[in-house]
């Protein structure tokens, strides 16, 4: 399969608690070119939003330890961080609803390469707009 | 060994991992994410599986002597393991895990019980198969044909032996 990447710099935090799902997701993001940050939870996404750190696409999980996916996007969305792809992964049926009502713009139960790369396309569109 | 009967045994196998629903298509992609910088991912991925789940069923297990029919709790263990069976493809023992699930949503104990029992023999069947296509592919891979002529030419004193393109 070849990978497009488009003179990708795309700066994406991956944030998951399950080992062998975060080095999936890594490899998936290294396939594109993405420069990626990793964290195990949503409080420590949310340290790093705190703390000035920018991402162009946040992957996260939903059920992680002290603090859950939903919960960090809601305070990474009240923090003003509205431009930022927020995508909620999730295998669970339930979790769709809760990553929409906390202000993901998009779930996906599994991350497929193609799936990744239209996403990232999108993402790519999002910010060359925004800086037009 | 003749590496192309090695290389047939591999496919087969893998095909009958599929057709007896073992795996689905996210193994593919897992595969797919193997490059010449991570030659190995798949099976370092499978191994990390493998040794993670191993703890979560144990941590479940005490979980079930301590903690009896807190059902929000053997869940929250269950819901850890379907998502790594999800991401590598482990269809058979995903489903058991979302049978298990099930039975905590209706606050089954006994059904758990069996269910679990399920968990773990479907997870010690697919840990076999997979040690066994991985061994597979180890033994047809190029570099183990290339280490083994390696260790034949010290034996009778042959140098020069490079990897062919």
């Amino acid at each position: 399969m070849a990978f497009q990447t488009q003179g990708s710099n795309l700066r994406a935090l991956l944030v998951e608690d399950i080992k062998v799902n975060r080095m999936i997701l890594s490899q998936m993001l290294r396939k594109f070119q993405v420069e990626t940050t990793v964290v195990q939870n949503g409080k420590e996404a949310v340290e790093l939003f705190l703390g000035g750190e920018t991402f162009d696409i946040v992957l996260t999980d939903n059920l992680m330890p002290i603090m859950t996916g939903p919960e960090a996007i809601s305070k990474i969305r009240a923090m003003g961080a509205t431009d930022v792809m927020i995508v909620g992964v999730s295998v669970d049926a339930n979790s769709m609803e809760e990553f929409k009502d906390a202000g993901a713009d998009l779930c996906v139960p599994k991350l497929k390469l193609e799936i990744l790369e239209h996403i990232l396309q999108e993402t790519r569109s999002k910010k060359n707009k925004s800086s037009a | 060994m003749e590496y192309g009967n090695l290389r047939r045994q591999a496919a087969s196998l893998k095909k009958s991992l599929f057709d007896q629903g073992y795996l689905d298509e996210q193994f593919c992609q897992v595969e797919d994410l193997q490059d010449e910088a991570n030659p190995n991912f798949a099976e370092e991925v499978v191994s990390l599986f493998f040794k993670d789940s191993a703890r979560v069923m144990l941590n479940f297990e005490q979980a079930i002597e301590k903690h009896p029919k807190d059902f929000a709790r053997w869940d929250a263990h269950m819901q850890q393991l379907k998502g790594s069976c999800s991401s590598i493809g482990a269809s058979r023992v995903k489903n058991e895990c979302t049978s298990f699930r099930n039975f905590c949503g209706e606050e089954n104990a006994e059904g758990c019980t069996r269910s679990f029992q399920k968990v773990k023999r479907e997870h010690a069947v697919l840990r076999q198969k997979l040690e066994s296509y991985f061994q597979l592919l180890r033994l047809c891979s190029p570099r183990y044909h290339f280490q083994a002529c390696q260790i034949l030419a010290r034996q009778h004193s042959i140098t020069n032996i490079t990897l062919p393109k």
